[in-house]
């Protein structure tokens, strides 16, 4: 593959969207591009920026606490549209907690409804107890189990016609009842899952790569990487959770 | 003491001493539970018994040093103290703490921040000693604004108490903020220069708490540390009351001169240990005890007779190979061994240790927020070994980050990858919260615990 491949990627607001090690995601999507000798520029947005997503191949939003989610929010709305169209184009977009429950139309805060982006068809309200632990989920995005952490007080309930990105086998998931964990739309991915996400789920990270690939260069065929330390992660962790079930039947 | 009080007092010391004496067990929290679960207003029972009064220490890092360095210096002073020195620091390990004898000078507690909330009403301390605040089991303490609000509602219920608070520190001054205009007395100390040391990263407090506004910084200590004032409100470091100045940190420890404007006075701290966090520890310990009556000569002497074995800042003579243990719980902590480790400019192999037991916090995702990637250049450890419940996810970190690392079962395992490395080379090995006994103990029974 020639060396002049190069792939951009928006880290919206890493300064404030930061809270569970979102850098990591950053991190490997960059070193899973290099290892390929696909070049990656990562463009961080910060909050008096006016961001253009024209030439952004993958856009990345994090999660924060409430309050500096609501900070964010307003900034992001500020350019909602210019998200909305990239979105439309096909544009990759991953985001996480936080960042997952802003691409809807509404979330709560306290007992306030923000307005979200609407990029996705979902909304967020609010449920009891907190849902936090250890996660994993039987995805078609990758071939292995996503497995990682969730803590989110919202319930992420998805219109009908967007698909999860795919059904919990340990933990809670969008809402804790429906099974369904994540949303997937166009080449947008939405989740709970933390852990970070990327690092134990390359076959996460690679679908980001490939759907931006195919965007930018029309090829989605990725070179092979040596995964076996991130599959060997993934397996330890998904053994552990299985073992968990077991004890629970 | 009411009747249910003394029963329960009672109570507990039969169990510390069948757990102490019969059975060879660990007593800092069983008899504490027990004695609460026949009184819960115990603590507040107890709390007669520090006749001159108690001293609460809470902060991310740093407690337990802090506790058991100013606990060392009152005993050094001559005072009787109780205090939970193995750092139980939740209702029951202070209760724990309280129950032996009858009468004592001072009370000297470690406690869990979010613990604040339910200790202070009772114990009424004197002080309330804040360290500092840092990003650390997001799982079991929610988001950093959660701990600030029970600091300060701790605060108010316990009105006669002093807040003695990390002024270079955002995060603890905004509690300070709040609970002073709530009318509690607040003493602030940090550091009063420009150490010049290489800026770590900041995952927290880059935006001021009251008005939103990126805080501005005249010089950073370290992670949010430093003279910080905000550019568009007046939230800044407060005037400080206990300096430290000529502020030396170097490879053989620490080394500062106390400065108190307002008693005139002045005076030398120095330990043959620590980074700059301990300046902070060791600042604020100085100061209280001045506060509580102990000289400085006494302060000093007590310092010089610190040996806690612990865990933390541990060595260890393995077969003429040094073993360094130390606790890394959370990010800033990594960073500062991490920065600790390149200050030693000898060759060395490291031992990465993280588990994700409850008292850890079951969330690790905070491994991709040290920066591991500083040992990736030239002085890269010779060799390095992830282990603990989570060695994989250690491995992975550290692969993102440019080292190949093995994994190893046991120190023992890690200690013997690390064979065919020349003795001078040191065995660094840096644990979260569970991993540290269990290291400690290996290592003590591999070889011998040194100054």
């Amino acid at each position: 593959m020639s060396s002049t491949l190069t792939l951009r990627i928006a880290h919206l607001y890493p300064e404030l969207l930061n809270l569970y090690g979102d850098s990591g995601n950053i991190l490997v999507l960059r070193k899973r591009m290099e290892w390929r000798g696909i070049s990656c520029e990562v463009q961080e947005v910060h909050l008096d920026d006016h961001p253009s997503f024209a030439d952004v191949d993958i856009a990345f939003i994090g999660g924060g606490s409430d309050r500096e989610q609501r900070i964010v929010c307003d900034r992001l709305l500020s350019v909602r549209n210019e998200l909305a169209a990239f979105v439309e184009d096909g544009g990759v977009l991953g985001a996480v907690c936080g960042g997952y429950q802003l691409l809807g139309h509404s979330y709560l805060m306290g007992d306030e409804e923000v307005r979200g982006l609407s990029l996705v068809d979902l909304y967020t309200d609010r449920g009891s107890p907190r849902l936090i632990g250890n996660i994993a989920v039987q995805s078609r995005i990758s071939a292995q189990p996503v497995v990682g952490y969730e803590n989110h007080g919202g319930r992420t309930h998805l219109g009908s016609g967007v698909e999860p990105m795919g059904r919990v086998l340990h933990g809670h998931g969008n809402d804790g009842v429906s099974g369904e964990e994540g949303c997937l739309y166009k080449n947008v991915v939405g989740t709970y899952v933390h852990g970070p996400l990327l690092p134990k789920n390359p076959g996460v990270a690679d679908y980001l790569i490939a759907r931006a690939m195919e965007r930018r260069y029309a090829t989605s065929e990725l070179e092979p990487l040596d995964d076996a330390m991130e599959l060997a992660a993934n397996k330890a962790m998904f053994d552990r959770l299985m073992a968990d079930e077991g004890k629970e039947l | 003491m009411t009747i249910r009080g003394a029963v329960a007092t009672q109570a507990g010391r039969l169990v510390h001493w069948g757990l102490r004496t019969a059975l060879h067990r660990s007593a800092s929290q069983l008899p504490g539970r027990v004695a609460l679960a026949i009184d819960p207003q115990l603590i507040g029972h107890l709390r007669a018994k520090a006749v001159k009064g108690s001293v609460v220490v809470c902060g991310t890092n740093g407690k337990t040093t802090t506790t058991n360095v100013l606990a060392a210096s009152l005993e050094a002073a001559g005072y009787d103290v109780l205090c939970n020195r193995e750092g139980a620091n939740m209702v029951a390990g202070v209760a724990s703490a309280l129950l032996p004898g009858e009468v004592a000078d001072w009370a000297v507690m470690e406690v869990d921040e979010l613990s604040t909330v339910h200790i202070l009403p009772q114990l009424r301390p004197a002080y309330l000693l804040l360290l500092n605040l840092f990003r650390d089991q997001l799982d079991r303490s929610g988001e950093i604004d959660h701990v600030q609000d029970t600091i300060v509602e701790a605060l108010a219920a316990s009105p006669q108490t002093t807040l003695v608070v990390c002024g270079d520190d955002p995060l603890s001054v905004a509690v300070a903020r709040r609970a002073q205009a709530a009318g509690t007395r607040v003493i602030a100390f940090g550091i009063g220069e420009d150490l010049g040391l290489p800026p770590d990263r900041v995952p927290e407090a880059r935006f001021c708490q009251e008005c939103g506004a990126e805080l501005t910084y005249a010089y950073r200590t370290y992670a949010q540390l430093g003279d910080f004032r905000c550019p568009s409100c007046d939230f800044a470091r407060p005037a400080l009351d206990a300096v430290a100045r000529s502020v030396e940190v170097s490879q053989t420890g620490v080394s500062f001169n106390v400065e108190s404007a307002a008693a005139h006075t002045s005076w030398p701290v120095h330990a043959g240990f620590g980074g700059v966090y301990m300046v902070y520890n060791l600042l604020a310990a100085s100061a209280l005890a001045w506060l509580m009556g102990v000289s400085p000569e006494v302060f000093q002497k007590a310092l010089d007779a610190y040996h806690p074995n612990n865990g933390r800042l541990q060595h260890f003579d393995v077969d003429g190979r040094e073993v360094v243990l130390n606790l890394a719980k959370n990010p800033t902590g990594f960073n500062q061994n991490l920065g600790m480790l390149l200050a030693d400019e000898r060759k060395k192999a490291l031992f990465v240790v993280v588990n994700d037991n409850p008292n850890d916090g079951r969330d690790i995702s905070w491994i991709w927020d040290v920066d591991f990637e500083r040992l990736a250049g030239v002085d890269a450890p010779l060799r390095v070994m992830a282990g603990g419940l989570r060695a994989n996810d250690v491995q992975v970190r550290l692969k993102y980050a440019g080292i190949h690392a093995t994994l190893a079962g046991s120190v023992e395992e890690a200690y013997a990858q690390v064979a065919d490395l020349a003795k001078d080379v040191p065995l660094y090995v840096l644990t979260n919260y569970s991993a540290l006994w269990p290291a400690k103990e290996e290592l003590e029974r591999m070889g011998e615990s040194h100054e």
